[in-house]
């Protein structure tokens, strides 16, 4: 009955194996087996957001999913955030905007609220109040009272307007090739992005292509 | 709290998953997992074995033919927001799919789960009721079709036998005056309904309601009928007073509890008004001018 089975994850791009038994929460393997605490877990309900990741680039509960059924699975916590190309090696926009706007004052909920705040802008780089909240609806915050967490993503989506926007995307490379001096790269010029310019390529660190 | 521990299968076809039904002792099926799997953590549900759905390709769907719109048991509520299909042609699966749970669980959690778990508050019941919709059901006998009105039995009980998997919910394609509607009332996301109404109206040519599906959401033990309300409805032409009068019906045949979100006459009151709005809605999507507007 307490047989573990292997599973492969590739967590914020690197592909991690462990074995779990098949009634272990994804945020357990997530907190205990691969060690990044960063995914909280609140309420043990389902009802609180807290522990929120992205499971192939859909924002899920982790503590409503058994972590064998991510098996094969590419998840993003928020330890992987500042990973992200879009984050040019520093705090990932969103994470910014939670600095800049005090979108936190415990901060027990912020990481569900990054990563569902993540979900909303892949799919919406624009979008309005009333979109920012629905796509929170899910996640529980007892001391902001939301307003700065709606601030905050609405800070993420215009800084990331800003660099695409930007001349030749300045703001990233300048950022980036200081980040990636040293890699090696033969191209001359390094924008930092994914399969760009000499940027990274795609599964670079034996993981799978992030889409 | 941890799940007690249990064997884990995951069927890759539907054989092979009603085999495995079949051959494990009282089995338990996970799809979307999103009511089951905090029922595993509090030990409320403690099965032996587990059969996960979730590797099922050939139950991932939701798509429309000539007869039906069918959704397969691996379709999400996200699925059914996102469906083309369904935000043009089926009003009720559009109303009801985003007031569902919240955006995460609505990634995860099935529309076939949600009425094959029969909890009374889930809103897919109500609006398979008023489309007469149907379950498919596959077991050791093959397959069985079962009408949503012989469905519900109790709170969590349907007349599903052991050892059958619903692997598709579907009702009927719109005729050409249709419309449909989902009402529900809740204090905020995530919460299930204090209570909500599931219309269903088809006209004919001269504008008269010819069938008419009303469904209702926690205010009775199972997803219920109204069936006095649809009944007044058929028929007659549209119009405020036609819809008071069911609005009335359909509040009279509910059975609500009294809560913590209110007092059962409290609810009531919902249904009558909810009722109505859900059939006026469901007058205007069908292309006859709004006549209710409360």
């Amino acid at each position: 009955m307490t047989d573990e089975r292997e599973i492969t994850l590739t967590v914020n791009g690197t592909k991690r194996t462990i074995e779990v038994e098949p009634r272990r929460l994804l945020v357990h393997a997530i907190r205990e087996d691969l060690d990044l605490t960063g995914t909280h877990i609140g309420c043990d309900t389902g009802n609180c957001g807290a522990c929120t990741v992205l499971v192939d680039d859909e924002p899920i509960k982790s503590c409503l999913t058994f972590a064998v059924q991510a098996d094969g699975s590419e998840v993003l916590t928020v330890e992987g955030m500042e990973e992200l190309p879009e984050s040019a090696g520093d705090l990932h926009p969103l994470q910014e905007g939670f600095h800049e706007e005090h979108g936190l004052q415990c901060g027990y909920c912020t990481p569900g609220m990054i990563l569902a705040g993540k979900a909303l802008l892949d799919e919406n780089p624009d979008p309005d109040e009333d979109e920012i909240r629905e796509a929170i609806s899910g996640n529980l915050c007892r001391c902001t009272g939301y307003q700065n967490i709606v601030r905050s993503i609405e800070y993420a989506a215009d800084e990331l307007e800003a660099r695409a926007a930007a001349d030749g995307g300045t703001s990233i490379p300048d950022r980036a090739s200081n980040a990636s001096a040293t890699d090696g790269s033969d191209a001359a010029f390094d924008c930092g992005l994914e399969n760009c310019c000499g940027g990274p390529a795609a599964g670079a660190d034996g993981g799978e292509s992030r889409e | 709290m941890k799940a007690a521990p249990f064997e884990h299968h995951e069927p890759s076809t539907i054989d092979e998953a009603v085999s495995l039904l079949e051959s494990l002792e009282r089995p338990t099926i996970l799809a979307g997992g999103q009511s089951l799997v905090p029922m595993l953590r509090f030990r409320l549900a403690r099965p032996e074995t587990i059969v996960d759905i979730n590797g099922i390709d050939e139950l991932d769907y939701l798509e429309e033919d000539d007869d039906s719109l069918r959704l397969g048991a691996l379709a999400r509520h996200a699925d059914v927001e996102e469906a083309d299909v369904v935000a043009d042609r089926y009003g009720s699966f559009a109303d009801a799919a985003p007031l569902v749970a919240d955006p995460q669980i609505r990634n995860r959690g099935t529309v076939v789960g949600s009425i094959t778990q029969a909890d009374p508050k889930g809103d897919w019941g109500s609006v398979l009721l008023a489309h007469d919709g149907e379950v498919v059901a596959r077991g050791p006998d093959g397959e069985r079709v079962i009408p949503a009105d012989e469905f519900f039995l109790l709170p969590y009980d349907t007349t599903l036998e052991d050892g059958e998997l619903v692997t598709e919910v579907r009702v009927p394609t719109p005729a050409t005056r249709e419309g449909s509607a989902y009402h529900k009332l809740k204090r905020k996301t995530g919460d299930y309904a204090m209570a909500g109404v599931a219309t269903r109206l088809v006209f004919d040519d001269e504008g008269r309601i010819e069938t008419a599906g009303i469904g209702l959401t926690a205010v009775d033990i199972t997803n219920a009928r109204a069936r006095e309300a649809e009944d007044c409805l058929e028929g007659e032409r549209p119009s405020p007073e036609l819809f008071e009068s069911a609005g009335e019906l359909a509040a009279d045949e509910s059975n609500p509890e009294s809560d913590e979100h209110g007092d059962a006459l409290y609810k009531e009151r919902m249904v009558d008004v909810l009722t109505q709005r859900a059939l006026g809605d469901a007058a205007e999507r069908a292309g006859v001018v709004r006549t209710v507007t409360p």
